[in-house]
């Protein structure tokens, strides 16, 4: 092959800037000068017609034009520049699509309300310091590590169980998948209806309740049997009965708990103790809400370890066993770390996936109490108190707590590749 | 290939061109807003008469995301000809951003407007003395609904006054019944039934309207002794032993929809499980099935009782109101019609229909369900009286009104009356 003149090279980084550069930009530029001298020049249904036939050549002419350009670049740089001019286009739109409105958003997140003034840190000093946005931000921290935690826990456990099992493999991997195929929003109005409360002359409709109003706390008197004393109110022969007692446990409307002083068991904790305050502290239902994330996403998880678990080569687990191991052992130093990517991989995605949970708190209790997280406050500064800023400051947030992910991801991808 | 396209476009112009001519016939006039199901066949169903008049056509769209919608769309520029806002602070919002045209602009008799509406309706809806918003329909929120045959088999006499209310409760207790149904559970505005408590009871003492005005304009502050009385009456009621059904857990747990379950729901002895339940008139469409059709009979209101004797009767609610986009011959004629008496008549003859009309002049009668002749009145009365009173936490700032004062209505709930003051301040130090 010959060297490539210094010329050549000249020529084809001009024409590339040419073809990929500027020729697209005028061509784009001209169009939307054209329809804004347009839209109000020429009515409606018009314009209309008009964009349909342009805004469909569109491509066929900018592609034309680009073709054009490089077939006059030297026949060795024609190849190269043939493959930029395909991702090319993609790439712009990821920008305009992605990288604009991003930019655009960090940009909003200094101005006021409605975008008029800068105002400085000031959005962001009220993220830190507004005694809502706090518990936000705490709430999310809990999520973050509890579901990432119990989902990875539960679905190895369920994982490497399900492998173990001598039949009816696919069938238990199927029920615990099942949550999976639930949108959210479904399984957010299941469990409310778990988690149902009622004043208490009515009829408790969820089963929490109704189980917790049947238990009878006293000391069972002689020839009453227990569980005929209290029971779930309703109608018995035609007359709705009211099973009124002292003894009897009252329902608890859970999602509405912030913290434990409502359970009988945390009566006698002392608040003045580190440990037991943590404990009268603990949010309930925020616990209860995450317990649906975790019931999604846990078979899922348990779905993929199980298929890296069985790529591990039989002879390693053997050896293994044959030098003794315990199924501990060989679970910790073989199964770890022979599926340590598939955790990270999932571990990933799960951490995604909490910092965008949003419709499990939309559907269920829309952060009332607080049960907020970030997703859903961004939407109530935007819609709820119409600050604009504010709106945008929580996005930001959002982002710069995803971004050590996508980086760590592309590094690990880099290596990958490398290796 | 150029030539045909060229042609083929004058000729396009030239149709487009000739429909439209000096008559309103064909015009098309869009609405948007956040009335579904029944209330907006009930809106779309008002037009029919005026369609067949004008030959205007007129389109509603109702969509339960339609606050969302309308900011994207102004943000656009792509708005409908009319929004209908389910509270006025939205179209003084939207006027200010300077997207509406004043009512003056579409050739509307102002004055008329506002003896037809009351001036306090009006001035709801206006900024810096120009008039943007049209009132529509409105709703009443100062009533407790109750049981008669329950009340009168028991010998209780309707209360008028706080005082009397309070008596009859301590009765009930008495006899050992609860007297008050209460929840305040709503997803993302928890709350809020307990500042239409504290708008009641604020409109009812201190100096009745006065004083109530001056509390939304934050021309007094939120933790004012005035202010402070009517957190400590409505703490009297949500924190005294025995009065709400199901007791203090039940305020905050109970969904606001299913409040008033307790009082259709009648235990061995044939008790109900609470008496009376202070709610607004929509809430008919959250009872039972079978319940509803018992409104205005069987399960009737009274007024909210006063409390201070010497201030004039006065009452609570909410309503909806549009701002125009554009100010074209078709949207002055439909704004026109939106204004005039004859708009909810075809509305109010509707079985389902659970909405009223604002319009002081409206014919009361023509309602289908007795209970909503009974609260048309009211509403018609308090607003010729200039006594009628939007619900404030709609008119405060939204950090307020739809933030902190729920909130705190919620923590007062489950801390107690020793509450009230932390309530206030954070209320009062939460306004921006």
């Amino acid at each position: 092959m010959r060297e490539v003149t210094q010329q050549e090279k000249l020529m084809s980084i001009g024409i590339s800037m040419l073809a990929l550069g500027i020729f697209p930009l005028i061509w784009f530029l001209s169009q939307a000068l054209l329809f804004r001298e347009l839209t109000d020049a020429i009515s409606r249904n018009l314009l209309v017609v008009f964009a349909l036939i342009i805004g469909s050549s569109f491509i066929f002419f900018l592609f034309l034009g680009m073709d054009k350009i490089i077939k006059l670049a030297p026949k060795d740089t024609r190849d190269a520049l043939e493959a930029r001019m395909f991702v090319g286009p993609s790439l712009f739109m990821i920008s305009l699509f992605l990288f604009y409105p991003a930019v655009r958003t960090i940009y909003i997140s200094f101005k006021d309300r409605y975008s008029n003034d800068f105002i400085g840190f000031e959005n962001y000093k009220w993220a830190f310091s507004d005694p809502e946005m706090i518990v936000t931000i705490r709430n999310q921290i809990i999520w973050l590590f509890f579901v990432v935690f119990f989902v990875l826990l539960i679905g190895l456990v369920v994982g490497w169980l399900s492998d173990r099992l001598n039949k009816g493999e696919a069938f238990f991997k199927s029920i615990v998948f099942m949550p999976m195929a639930i949108s959210a929003v479904g399984a957010s109005a299941i469990f409310k209806f778990i988690y149902e409360y009622r004043p208490p002359p009515l009829t408790q409709i969820g089963i929490i309740n109704g189980i917790r109003v049947s238990v009878d706390r006293g000391p069972t008197l002689p020839g009453i049997k227990a569980g005929e004393k209290c029971m779930n109110n309703r109608i018995i022969d035609g007359e709705f009965k009211d099973f009124k007692n002292e003894d009897c446990l009252n329902p608890i409307g859970w999602l509405q708990q912030r913290d434990l002083s409502n359970l009988p068991f945390a009566e006698n904790l002392n608040p003045d103790n580190f440990f037991s305050s943590i404990l009268v502290n603990l949010p309930v239902n925020t616990m209860l809400l995450m317990l649906i994330m975790i019931w999604m996403f846990t078979g899922f998880a348990a779905v993929v370890f199980s298929a890296g678990i069985k790529a591990i080569p039989q002879e390693i687990m053997e050896a293994g066993q044959i030098d003794g191991a315990s199924e501990m052992r060989v679970f910790r130093s073989i199964v770890i770390p022979y599926i340590k990517s598939t955790i990270i991989v999932v571990g990933t995605y799960m951490v995604v996936t909490v910092l965008k949970a949003f419709d499990i708190i939309y559907v269920s209790t829309r952060g009332d109490l607080e049960t907020n997280l970030l997703a859903v406050k961004m939407l109530d500064e935007f819609s709820k108190y119409r600050n604009f800023g504010r709106s945008a400051t929580v996005a930001v947030l959002i982002f710069v707590c995803v971004l050590p992910i996508i980086i760590g991801t592309a590094i690990r991808e880099k290596e990958n590749t490398r290796s | 290939m150029k030539k045909p396209l060229l042609v083929s476009f004058l000729l396009l112009t030239l149709i487009l061109g000739a429909c439209g001519g000096g008559s309103l016939e064909g015009e098309e006039v869009s609405i948007t807003g956040a009335l579904i199901g029944t209330d907006q066949d009930g809106f779309r169903a008002a037009f029919e008469p005026f369609m067949e008049e004008t030959g205007i056509v007129v389109t509603y769209q109702g969509s339960d995301n339609f606050e969302q919608e309308i900011q994207i769309q102004m943000e656009s520029g792509d708005t409908p000809d009319f929004a209908l806002w389910p509270q006025p602070g939205a179209v003084v919002d939207a006027a200010n951003r300077g997207m509406l045209t004043p009512l003056a602009d579409l050739d509307i008799d102002l004055e008329q407007y506002q003896t037809d509406f009351s001036s306090y309706l009006v001035g709801l809806g206006t900024v810096d003395g120009v008039i943007y918003g049209g009132a529509n329909a409105a709703n009443l929120k100062s009533i407790v609904w109750y049981q008669p045959a329950e009340f009168e088999a028991r010998g209780y006499s309707v209360p008028a006054t706080w005082d009397e209310m309070i008596a009859l409760a301590d009765q009930i207790v008495g006899d050992g019944m609860n007297p008050f149904c209460f929840g305040m559970y709503s997803n993302g505005a928890s709350g809020w039934l307990a500042t239409d408590w504290m708008e009641d009871i604020m409109l009812r003492t201190g100096n009745g309207v006065d004083s109530y005005d001056q509390w939304v304009n934050h021309e007094i502050p939120f933790n004012d002794p005035v202010v402070k009385n009517a957190a400590t009456l409505l703490s009297q009621i949500m924190h005294t032993e025995g009065y709400v059904v199901g007791g203090t857990d039940a305020i905050v747990s109970t969904y606001f929809g299913n409040a008033q379950d307790p009082m259709f729901s009648k235990d061995a002895n044939g008790n109900p499980g609470c008496f009376m339940h202070r709610q607004a008139s929509f809430i008919t469409g959250f009872w039972p099935e079978g319940e509803k059709a018992g409104a205005g009979s069987v399960t009737t209101v009274f007024p909210f009782p006063s409390i201070d004797a010497s201030l004039p009767a006065a009452a609570l609610g909410g309503g909806d109101m549009w701002g125009a986009f554009n100010d074209r011959d078709a949207t002055k004629a439909v704004a026109e019609y939106m204004l005039s008496a004859e708009f909810y008549n075809n509305v109010a003859i509707r079985d389902s229909n659970a909405r009223l009309s604002a319009h002081t002049g409206f014919d009361t009668s023509l309602y289908a369900q007795p209970i909503n002749k009974i609260l048309g009145d009211t509403i018609a009365a308090a607003l010729s009286a200039n006594s009628f009173r939007f619900d404030a936490s709609d008119l405060m700032p939204p950090e307020v009104g739809a933030g902190s004062f729920w909130k705190e209505m919620m923590n007062l709930a489950v801390e107690g009356p020793g509450y009230i003051d932390t309530a206030l301040d954070t209320i009062e130090n939460s306004w921006p």
